[in-house]
């Protein structure tokens, strides 16, 4: 099966992991990842606090490359991206006003108007939708049994549910399902669905990396070894980040953060480096007997 | 006991008691509004479907205050006082323009100007609104601007026992902080009722759950009089079967009411304005139509909105499409609203003057459905309530600031531990009869026997077991004996009230024996002008009422017969 | 009509006991709203049991509570449709606020930060004396009601982690409520009033949790996005809005120049060169660095993009 792939940014960056273990598992799954023709930047959540129509345009700009490509479906790793571009679409829908602004920048670009004619997807739920589970389940060459997995989703993944469409913004088991299928044992835990702070490094530093904090606290609490959700900007805040949440809460503990791919690639029989995971997950997985 | 004093205290933070609160204070004077809730959760907030004003130059150009005057006074069935009548109209365009000013956000046309449209009983369209929560933005809109005064104490989440007198003046209130059961005195010489309606004690009602006859039950038990308590109006369109308005606004962007058979019913009984005709005309055809079979199981009629299409009804009638939908699981645009007629209304209150003074209790005013001006005599017109709210609140605003300007607060302290005492005793009580087995008693009666169709004998029956639950409710307790936010307490205080404010309706309801608006008697099915054309007075005295009248004020209509 | 059986548990709180749970056996039809449940719970089993309710229609903001475990309000909450396998319902009041009777909270903090926000239009003098009227198009009109329709329930404060730790966040509901004003232009503070909410917006993590939990669609987030949208002409300056004028300059740069964003190259402008060499640090120990470098070609066909990020059009 094709699909249209937007990798976002930060994929293609700091979070590249994200994007390698994706790409890997796509592969083993046979879901072809078409990348988006000359895509750009969907604005990161931050777009719209500078201009709504400038924000929605960038994003119609992506749906539009994959219409013409021919899909009406665009998979995305990143929560965030995903966010961005279907809250630009529901805008444009359901905004008159700000439809006429954007209209015009389309045509200032060369570009038709939107005919809301491609669903921006998570990656997850190609995975479960299209792929299926018990798909996965068969993939499985190194099932994880024993790893006590916190299975997090963080805000744009779910929020709002009537925007996202997949599944309820308070009772979410996107991700559990997916864990269980690697054999491994997921985790509930009370922040499962609370922000991570990221969208706040870029102003409030202090409190963004409280939030952090406290989601991988609150994980630990109920028992995880390790920590996995489904967004690129998630893993920037709760994976690199993790060391100077050390440093201003004085902990003495680390608790690894893989995005959902990576995990599902180790059940796949990939070892932690070949999808790029960090030292100190790599350091833990070794030391649980996992290489 | 904690004391405080103002110059004036108001009771209620609805849209009257928010209104005359903002013009005393703009005249300087010190001012407490006390509420038994948060004020932007008053009762106010529910009003869906707008309110009537008469804009010059936004208007219909053949529109005239004085039509409005009249259809006030033809849809009251002449009981209405004429000057208080055309006060209101004359002060509406006026009244919309300041709360405009003040920041509500009514809708618009494409000029920019305030949008309009029509409502039951309009010879033209007058109702101005705010999407389809004109109650609630208006509400807001006056708490907001309320914040502006510094002279505003709000006492949120106090419960107001009874009225303070000092011989035959006004000299406070006490009430009790619900979060701990402190009472505290606040004295005043000038206090403002303006407690909204009665709806709990019906069955069947639209109202919110605190609508409790309040002050007109501590405006009896202070010597006060309740004018025309037996006239309460029924709404047609209560929700099936959660009672739920569906908001007049439906009919007025085209909705029909069917039996069971398919019929436009409303055809038989109003062959000119069909399902627009007045509230008390509609909810008794409505009644008609069920008794004799027509309605659908359970005892609903419908309410078709499928020919107006999805869309429209969506963008115009999003609250009634919501409301079927969430609360009677019916989606609007395919079938149709299940729907009864259910209390709504009480057109009884207060007795005031066009000044808002009551001429019982010196200090005493009242202003909204607490009060009966009279402006709606026997049935009041959609669009019509919330327009007295803010006009009257107005009106009694000022009245009250030259009252404060030439009196001074009485100097006694009163004793008002007897009030205090009263309330607690619930409490100390060790056995006795919950509230919960009493008000729902009280609901039965009045719907069953004070209700849409009455006669001799319902009322009777109603009078005498009311007299009966008074008397049980003297042995009421309650059994939380903790001061710690304490509701069963305030709920047995809300049925002492009720049934005063229940005794008096059904008593008047008993003397008055002919029909007019809204009080319908099965043994005296039409208007008796010879002999009824005048305002019922009750009073409270001890176990009794007493009644007496008060002739209708006349400015220019003569009474006529009423067909629509 | 078809009545079920259910089972409503209630956490019960009063200043002797604490907290504890207590559970009803009811009957309910399909109809029947949470409000209603409580209603009878009080008036046949329990009278002891505190909760608010008030107009049972969705628009007075009382019924505040969480409905097995989301914030919601009863009225608006139908028994047999929240039910789980069980026919169980789990009722507790709102998280943040202090509890003060059972499912009834001290949401005088939520009053408090609405207040601050100068909650009312400041007309212009000459319509106030009734010399000028005020016009307003329909358009305008809709996006202040959509602000406007707020109806103080506390919801979205109750659930909005950046509330919980930051008290200088004015939290979702103030939020829209001082971007109704900002947005109406009937009234004369616009500035004043982008002065007293800017730094505030800018401790708004954007989780869309509000959006998610609010009754009637108020969507405070998109009016914390909006007021952002004034930073240009923000004129106070603190450590918040210091930072997020060179995190946001950059961001916009960087997608006018290449299309899109490089995480390091932003790093760097907005936390400096000193702390961005901190990151640079972890990075290294994490074993990511290397990924800094990764170079993404930029978008080709530039002019598109910046013909789209012009001026409002
Ligand atoms: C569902 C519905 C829809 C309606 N729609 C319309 C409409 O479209 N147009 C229209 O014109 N009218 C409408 N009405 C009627 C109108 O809403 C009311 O008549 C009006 O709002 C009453 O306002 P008020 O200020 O008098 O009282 P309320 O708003 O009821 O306020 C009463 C105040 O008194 C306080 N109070 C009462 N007792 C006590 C006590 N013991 N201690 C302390 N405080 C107390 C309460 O807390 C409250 O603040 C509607 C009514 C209903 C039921
Ligand atoms: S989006 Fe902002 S205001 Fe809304 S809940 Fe999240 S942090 Fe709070
Ligand atoms: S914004 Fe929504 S959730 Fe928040 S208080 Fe207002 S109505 Fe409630
Ligand atoms: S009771 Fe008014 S909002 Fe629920």
């Amino acid at each position: 099966m094709k699909v249209a792939y937007y990798p976002g940014c930060a994929s293609h960056g700091i979070a590249k992991d994200v994007d390698i273990a994706t790409q890997m598992i796509a592969k083993d799954l046979d879901l072809e990842l078409m990348e988006v023709d000359d895509w750009n930047c969907c604005g990161g959540g931050f777009m719209d606090d500078k201009n709504e129509a400038v924000h929605a345009s960038l994003n119609l700009r992506n749906l539009e490359k994959v219409e013409k490509m021919g899909y009406n479906k665009m998979a995305t790793p990143c929560s965030v991206c995903l966010n961005s571009h279907k809250i630009a679409a529901d805008k444009y829908e359901n905004d008159p006003v700000l439809k006429e602004d954007v209209d015009e920048r389309l045509k200032e670009a060369n570009m038709e108007e939107y005919d809301n004619g491609v669903e921006s997807e998570h990656f997850i739920w190609v995975l479960i939708r299209d792929v299926g589970i018990d798909n996965i389940r068969k993939h499985v060459k190194r099932p994880l049994t024993g790893l006590k997995v916190g299975t997090y989703y963080g805000c744009q993944l779910l929020r709002p549910s009537n925007v996202m469409g997949f599944e309820s913004a308070f009772n979410p088991h996107s991700v559990m399902d997916l864990v269980a299928a690697t054999g491994a044992t997921p985790v509930a835990f009370p922040m499962k669905t609370a922000c991570c702070g990221f969208p706040l490094m870029g102003s409030n530093p202090t409190v963004a990396l409280k939030m952090a904090n406290n989601i991988l606290s609150s994980a630990r609490n109920e028992g995880s070894e390790i920590l996995v959700h489904p967004c690129s900007l998630c893993h920037l805040q709760l994976d690199v980040t993790q060391d100077k949440i050390q440093r201003q809460f004085k902990q003495d503990w680390r608790l690894p953060a893989v995005y959902i791919t990576q995990l599902i690639g180790l059940s796949f029989g990939y070892t932690p480096k070949q999808l790029g995971m960090s030292k100190g997950s790599i350091e833990y997985l070794k030391s649980r007997g996992i290489s | 006991m904690e004391k405080k004093e103002y110059d004036a205290v108001i009771l209620g933070g609805g849209l009257a008691g928010l209104m005359a609160a903002n013009i005393v204070a703009a005249a300087g004077f010190s001012v407490a509004v006390v509420s038994k809730v948060f004020p932007t959760r008053s009762h106010s907030a529910a009003a869906e479907g707008g309110i009537a004003a008469y804009i010059m130059g936004n208007s219909d150009p053949n529109d005239d205050p004085d039509f409005m005057s009249y259809d006030e006074v033809k849809g009251g069935d002449y009981l209405v006082d004429q000057d208080a009548a055309e006060l209101l109209s004359k002060k509406s365009g006026d009244i919309v323009n300041l709360l405009d000013a003040w920041g509500a956000p009514f809708n618009r046309q494409p000029d920019g100007r305030i949008a309009l449209r029509y409502f039951g009983g309009q010879t033209y369209p007058r109702t101005r609104f705010i999407a389809d929560k004109t109650g609630m933005a208006l509400l807001h809109t006056l708490f907001e601007h309320s914040t502006g005064f510094k002279n505003i104490e709000y006492y949120n989440e106090y419960y107001v026992l009874d009225i303070v007198k000092e011989g035959n003046n006004v000299n406070g209130l006490v009430a009790m902080e619900m979060k701990t059961l402190n009472p505290i005195y606040l004295k005043s010489r000038a206090l403002l009722i303006a407690s909204g309606g009665i709806g709990m004690m019906y069955k069947h009602t639209t109202n919110s759950y605190i609508n409790t006859g309040d002050g007109q039950g501590i405006a009896l038990r202070s010597g006060v009089a309740l004018k025309d308590p037996e006239f309460v109006q029924f709404h047609p369109t209560g929700l099936y079967p959660s009672d739920i308005l569906i908001s007049e606004a439906a009919r007025a962007e085209g909705a029909i009411l069917k039996n069971n058979k398919g019929e436009r019913f409303m055809a038989k009984y109003a062959p000119h304005k069909f399902d627009l005709a007045p509230r008390d005309i509609v909810s008794r055809s409505m009644t008609i139509e069920i008794r004799e079979g027509r309605g659908f199981e359970g005892g609903y009629l419908g309410l078709d909105l499928r020919h107006l299409g999805k869309k429209y009804i969506i963008e115009r009638l999003a609250l009634a499409y919501d409301a079927a939908k969430n609360f009677s699981g019916v989606d609007a645009s395919e079938e149709m609203i299940p729907v009864r007629p259910a209390q709504h209304y009480f057109m009884g209150g207060i007795d005031v003057d066009t000044t808002g003074t009551n001429h019982d209790l010196n200090g005493v005013f009242s202003a909204g459905e607490s009060a009966c001006v009279s402006v709606h005599g026997a049935n009041r017109l959609g669009s019509n309530s919330l327009l007295e709210t803010v006009v009257y609140g107005r009106e009694t605003g000022n009245t009250m600031v030259e009252f404060l300007k030439s009196h001074k607060n009485v100097e006694t302290n009163s004793n008002v531990d007897p009030i205090v005492d009263a309330a607690y005793a619930y409490i100390k009580r060790e056995t006795g009869e919950h509230f919960g087995v009493l008000t729902e008693e009280l609901r039965d009666i009045m719907w069953d026997n004070v209700g849409i169709f009455r006669d001799n004998d319902k009322l009777a029956e109603a009078v005498s077991k009311i007299k009966d639950l008074r008397v049980r409710a003297r042995s009421m307790y309650v059994t939380d004996k903790t001061s710690n936010y304490n509701t069963e307490l305030f709920n047995a205080l809300e049925t002492r009230n009720m049934l005063d404010v229940a005794y008096t309706m059904a008593t008047a309801a008993l003397n008055r024996t002919e029909t007019r608006g809204a009080h319908f008697r099965d043994d005296y099915p039409t208007r008796d002008d010879q002999n009824w054309m005048k305002h019922t007075l009750t009073y409270l005295a001890g176990d009794e009422i007493k009644i007496s009248y008060k002739p209708v004020t006349y400015t220019r209509w003569k009474p006529e017969a009423r067909v629509y | 009509m078809e009545e079920k059986e259910i089972t409503v548990n209630i956490k019960k709180y009063n200043d002797k006991d604490g907290a504890f749970w207590k559970s009803y056996k009811l009957k309910a039809d399909k109809y029947t709203q949470m409000t209603e449940v409580l209603r009878r719970i009080k008036s046949e089993q329990d009278p002891s049991l505190a909760y608010r309710a008030s107009c049972h229609m969705a628009v007075c903001g009382s019924c505040s509570m969480k409905i097995n475990g989301i914030p919601s309000l009863a009225c608006r909450t139908i028994a047999l449709q929240a039910v789980n396998e069980k026919n169980e319902i789990n009722v507790e009041s709102m998280d943040y606020y202090p509890g003060v009777r059972d499912l009834i909270t001290d949401i005088d903090g939520f009053y408090d930060k609405i207040y601050k926000v100068m909650p009312r239009l400041i007309a212009d003098e000459s319509v106030l004396m009734g010399e000028n009227e005020q016009r307003m198009t329909p358009e305008d009109q809709t996006e202040v009601w959509k602000f406007q329709e707020c109806i103080y329930c506390g919801l979205c404060v109750s659930a909005c982690p950046s509330v919980k730790e930051d008290e200088k966040f004015l939290g979702p509901a103030a939020h829209a409520k001082g971007f109704r004003f900002i947005d109406d232009v009937r009234d004369t503070k616009k500035q004043e009033r982008i002065e007293l909410l800017m730094d505030s917006a800018y401790r708004c993590t954007s989780c869309y949790m509000c959006y998610e939990v609010c009754p009637q669609d108020v969507q405070p987030v998109i009016a914390i996005k909006k007021t952002k949208n004034y930073l240009d002409q923000y004129k106070g300056d603190t450590p918040v809005t210091v930072m997020a004028r060179k995190h946001d300059d950059t961001i916009v740069n960087l997608i006018e120049t290449t299309g899109k964003i490089k995480e390091s190259t932003l790093f760097l402008k907005t936390f400096g060169f000193g702390e961005a060499m901190r990151d640079a640090v972890d990075m290294l120990k994490t074993g990511k660095f290397k990924y800094a470098f990764e170079k993404d070609s930029k978008v080709k066909n530039m002019s598109e993009i910046k013909n789209m990020m012009g001026e409002k059009k």
